[in-house]
């Protein structure tokens, strides 16, 4: 039994840093989009929110694709907003704990269960990565809680851009989730495998992992 | 905060849309589509093409237009929504309150609809076509401080225009564009209709 409720996905951005002119989220690895291989991930939780903005046709026939019982949030302002705009659009009304996922990161399959089954649905739980982005939100660990999160404070770790949020509201003038989770720590921890694509050097990083992220068998 | 739900009829509580139905019955079928799909891609208003519709249905006896459109299969689970929140939902339709009294009665909600003029069991013509802003606001004079809109229609923008939330229903067909980009959130089945709903 799922005890994660809500879960949301934000796909709205344009993507600037990586300059492709699709929405990150329609990235394709082995002809199925990053979005393709979220919505699968996350196809045994009740409510899966997708928030969406740029270039939303495509995103959201992608969802009806893989998952018609989703439901489409809609950030309209997503050029001048940033993704804790969107964030807040889809858990405003949420009276429960959910999940966040950022659109444009490649999962560990496996890691991925082992996290969904590692929350306590009234504890938040932070989702963190070795540190190797090029632009890291880096996460400071001592007894597997995030002690300290920070652009500048090099730690081995960063945030994986994936919480499962108890008692944390995301407020409609958040810019970077990050300082919302850093009022509100510390927080407990769980490692996992992920790429996130902000750049094109992500990206390439991404391509070349992908067989490590435990999909073999679906290709 | 006290929410109000307000739904379209056609296609968002109603598995058909209803006048094709109803066409079939008096073998015009093939010259209403045309028309219904016309309003829906937006190249008729909806006024101009409802009177029309109803000119073309108006030879059919109101009673057995009634007893037609509470055949019609609705949504189940979001009829059973409406059922478990009567106080609070509204249905929001262009169509006639004579049509659709059988079905108003069955669902058990108040209603806003375009008026009807008869004469006993013959329709007559249009009296007054429903504006749904006009009905969102007439429901928040009721006092509702939240107020979400359901639909999929053009007939459905003024509503969405006035409402708080507005949720575009990707069912029977696409919302139209003007719709959907005044709506906050899309679904495409009656389940995730009902479990947005249900946070709001």
């Amino acid at each position: 039994m799922q005890n994660v409720k809500h879960a949301v996905i934000a796909c709205a951005g344009y993507g600037s840093r990586l300059g492709l002119n699709i929405p990150k989220c329609m990235v394709k690895v082995n002809e199925r989009t990053l979005l393709g291989y979220l919505l699968e991930l996350t196809k045994d939780i009740d409510d899966v929110r997708v928030v969406v903005g740029f270039e939303e046709d495509s995103v959201i026939e992608e969802v009806r694709r893989f998952n018609p019982n989703a439901v489409i949030v809609r950030n309209p302002n997503y050029r001048t907003t940033s993704i804790g705009y969107s964030y807040h659009l889809a858990t405003r009304d949420l009276a429960e704990p959910f999940l966040i996922i950022d659109g444009d990161l490649a999962i560990h399959k496996d890691d991925f269960a082992a996290f969904l089954a590692a929350i306590k649905p009234n504890e938040s739980l932070l989702a963190v990565a070795k540190a190797q982005s090029e632009d890291a939100v880096f996460a400071k660990i001592e007894n597997s809680e995030v002690v300290e999160i920070s652009r500048t404070a090099k730690s081995d770790y960063e945030w994986a851009n994936i919480a499962y949020l108890s008692g944390i509201k995301i407020g409609d003038t958040s810019r970077f989730i990050f300082n919302d989770l850093a009022a509100a720590l510390p927080i407990k921890s769980k490692e996992l495998r992920c790429f996130d694509v902000d750049t094109s050097d992500d990206l390439s990083q991404m391509l070349h992992n992908f067989d490590s992220l435990g999909y073999e068998e679906e290709k | 905060m006290k929410t109000a739900y307000c739904f379209d009829l056609d296609g968002t509580v109603t598995r058909d849309e209803i006048l094709p139905v109803l066409s079939r019955h008096i073998g015009l079928y093939d010259e209403i589509e045309a028309l219904t799909q016309a309003t829906i891609n937006g190249y008729i208003p909806f006024n101009s093409s409802f009177k029309l519709r109803v000119r073309l249905l108006s030879e059919i006896p109101i009673s057995t237009v009634r007893d037609i459109i509470a055949r019609v299969p609705l949504y189940k689970k979001t009829s059973q929504f409406i059922q478990e929140h009567k106080d609070q939902c509204f249905l929001i339709t262009g169509n006639l309150d004579c049509w659709i009294q059988g079905l108003v009665d069955k669902l058990g909600l108040r209603a806003f609809t375009s008026i009807s003029k008869r004469e006993g069991d013959k329709l007559l013509g249009i009296e007054k076509i429903l504006n749904k802003g006009d009905a969102v606001d007439a429901i928040r004079a009721m006092g509702f401080e939240k107020i979400v809109a359901v639909g999929d229609g053009m007939g459905d923008v003024p509503m969405f225009e006035r409402a708080d939330v507005g949720i575009a229903y990707s069912g029977v067909h696409s919302p139209v564009r003007t719709l959907k980009e005044l709506s906050n959130f899309i679904v495409f089945n009656e389940e995730a209709l009902c479990r947005t709903l249900n946070t709001l």
